[in-house]
């Protein structure tokens, strides 16, 4: 006696072989790989891009920074006038940070969704400057800064605090728009002004959060402070130019090699005081 | 912290003197913070700033200005540069999500080949990858392979790498290690345990996460051309050198326009991705 239900047709009909996607679902993914990579092949030519040469960008890389990068002249980077330089850099990140930090606070204020003073004038505000920060390059920042009030460090400064108020901005936004509003609909039932809200009822709860962005801002901040004195910011940016443009590749090497050095001790300490002010919570 | 400083059982003179000394610890903070800025500013900004060379505030308002007249003449240029500016962040994606697979891989401690040689070494290229400035990647690739767009592309990948693969490392140190053993159980080799056990967990959170990277990258790729590396970046860097301050406004505006492009999609994505 056969007790087994006969299969039904559409059972009958399926492929042995095991596959993830079936037709209609494999044809869409087909056709979109097909799209991709066509989309590929037009913007190579687009480009004109030469792909041999990609892969031997690579080797190429590393044996120019074998020749002529190695050794890297440490010497250099010891001099009084390079460790002054970082130093600089070391402040204009500092500076940036907190002034950055300091603006983006209210900034953050008037663009959470939810605690806005205003959803007519201060919102927009305070969206357009987060949004501006963030939209444009530190870099191009720092060239518009020193065309506008010449070489030195507070151009790097104010160009860091621009992107610091884009970076910063944003997370605290995000932090402020997550908040319990039950504090704050019971400060504003008893009659307290915005400024008392923001200040009893909104600010405990996200003290430690801020905190916590603040440190990775200025980690950040320093990654970018590296780089503005390249294009007149001041800091050590400006030294990895002119050795740049002198062909002084084992001078460059030395002062890769410092900023990364420096970046990466700023970000384990930053990593660091985060997990211990993550626990304080 | 409320919650840490009045635990029941505690006697009010320990409450009390507990918050006296956090707020006493708090009063030291702020005092060596605004010491440091007080240091900083007088080092920097007050030693290094040479305020006669601005001309005072009508100085600046005039160099404001001169942003400010607007020169359309430049538009028809600007669309193959931005379209290019596009490609490279789109392409630099792609390559810097090639790059990363390896990467993660061996930088997930579940997953990794081995722990004591290629965990580190996964965990050191991501740090590498985001320590460097694009810039820096953008300046040596240069050096490398000549000028063009593919330095550009191939720093925006470099730059890439770190957040990709970090992301994309914590999501498989994160799966469900089921449907894995399953698939081993079942006789699957090491690539299909790989492609059906790991890949299918993991792929929204990478997908979302290589939006957000090609809305970043689309920032970076906009100024690669000021070291040589095509694109938007590079019209900046002539208008800039030609001091035509308009036309320079004319490409930020440009940039902008990109950008808001970028967003609109990468929102849209996102959200048919999650």
């Amino acid at each position: 006696m056969n007790i087994t239900p006969p299969l039904p047709k559409e059972a009958a009909r399926r492929p042995l072989k095991w596959s993830r996607y079936r037709y209609p679902e494999s044809l869409f993914r087909f056709g979109g790989l097909l799209a991709v990579l066509a989309f590929l092949a037009f913007s190579i030519s687009f480009l004109n891009v030469d792909l041999s040469r990609i892969i031997g960008a690579f080797p190429r890389l590393g044996e120019i920074l074998a020749s002529r990068y190695y050794p890297p002249d440490f010497a250099y980077v010891m001099e009084p006038e390079f460790l002054r330089s970082v130093r600089q850099t070391l402040e204009m990140s500092l500076l940036g940070g907190a002034f950055g930090v300091l603006l983006s606070i209210p900034l953050a204020w008037f663009a959470a969704n939810n605690i806005t003073l205003s959803r007519r004038i201060a919102y927009p505000f305070g969206r357009l400057a987060i949004i501006s920060g963030r939209a444009i390059h530190e870099t191009i920042w720092t060239i518009l800064f020193v065309s506008i009030l010449g070489f030195g460090m507070l151009a790097g400064i104010l160009a860091l605090t621009v992107f610091c108020v884009g970076f910063a901005g944003k997370l605290f936004a995000d932090e402020l728009e997550a908040i319990d509003m039950g504090p704050v609909e019971a400060l504003q039932s008893t009659g307290s002004t915005p400024l008392q809200v923001f200040q009893y009822a909104v600010l405990p709860q996200v003290r430690v959060a801020f905190t916590g962005i603040a440190i990775y801002t200025w980690d950040v901040a320093f990654r970018a402070a590296t780089v503005v004195g390249f294009f007149g910011g001041g800091g050590m940016g400006w030294y990895l130019k002119r050795t740049i443009q002198q062909l002084e590749t084992t001078r460059v090497a030395a002062i890769l090699l410092v900023i990364i050095l420096l970046v990466s001790i700023a970000e384990i300490g930053s990593s660091w005081l985060r997990s211990r002010i993550a626990r304080m919570r | 912290m409320a919650a840490v400083s009045a635990l029941p059982g505690m006697r009010i003179d320990q409450v009390v003197t507990g918050r006296r000394r956090r707020r006493y610890k708090r009063w030291m903070i702020a005092a060596a913070a605004s010491l440091v800025i007080t240091l900083c500013i007088l080092d920097t900004i007050v030693a290094d700033t040479d305020w006669s060379r601005m001309g005072g505030a009508l100085g600046i308002l005039g160099t404001l200005a001169r942003y400010l007249q607007l020169d359309f003449s430049l538009l028809p240029h600007l669309f193959v540069p931005a379209v290019e500016t596009l490609m490279i962040a789109t392409l630099g994606t792609l390559l810097g999500c090639v790059f990363s697979l390896p990467v993660a891989w061996f930088g997930a401690a579940n997953v990794t080949p081995s722990i004591h040689f290629f965990y580190p070494l996964g965990r050191f290229l991501m740090v590498l990858s985001r320590s460097i400035h694009e810039i820096i990647w953008a300046l040596l690739f240069v050096g490398a392979v000549g000028l063009g767009a593919l330095p550009g592309i191939l720093a925006v990948a470099m730059r890439s790498i770190g957040f990709i693969s970090k992301i994309t490392a914590e999501a498989i140190e994160n799966i469900d290690p089921k449907p894995v053993e399953a698939i081993r159980a079942v006789g699957g080799n090491q690539f299909q345990v790989k492609y059906y056990g790991i890949v299918p967990q993991i792929l929204p959170v990478i997908l979302g996460t290589i939006i957000f990277e090609w809305d970043i990258n689309i920032r970076r790729s906009a100024v690669m051309g000021l070291v040589g590396a095509g694109g938007l970046g590079l019209i900046f860097f002539r208008q800039m050198a030609m001091f035509n301050y308009g036309g320079v406004t004319m490409v930020i505006l440009a940039v902008l326009s990109l950008i808001l492009i970028g967003e609109i999609v990468s929102h849209y994505a996102r959200k048919a991705v999650i």
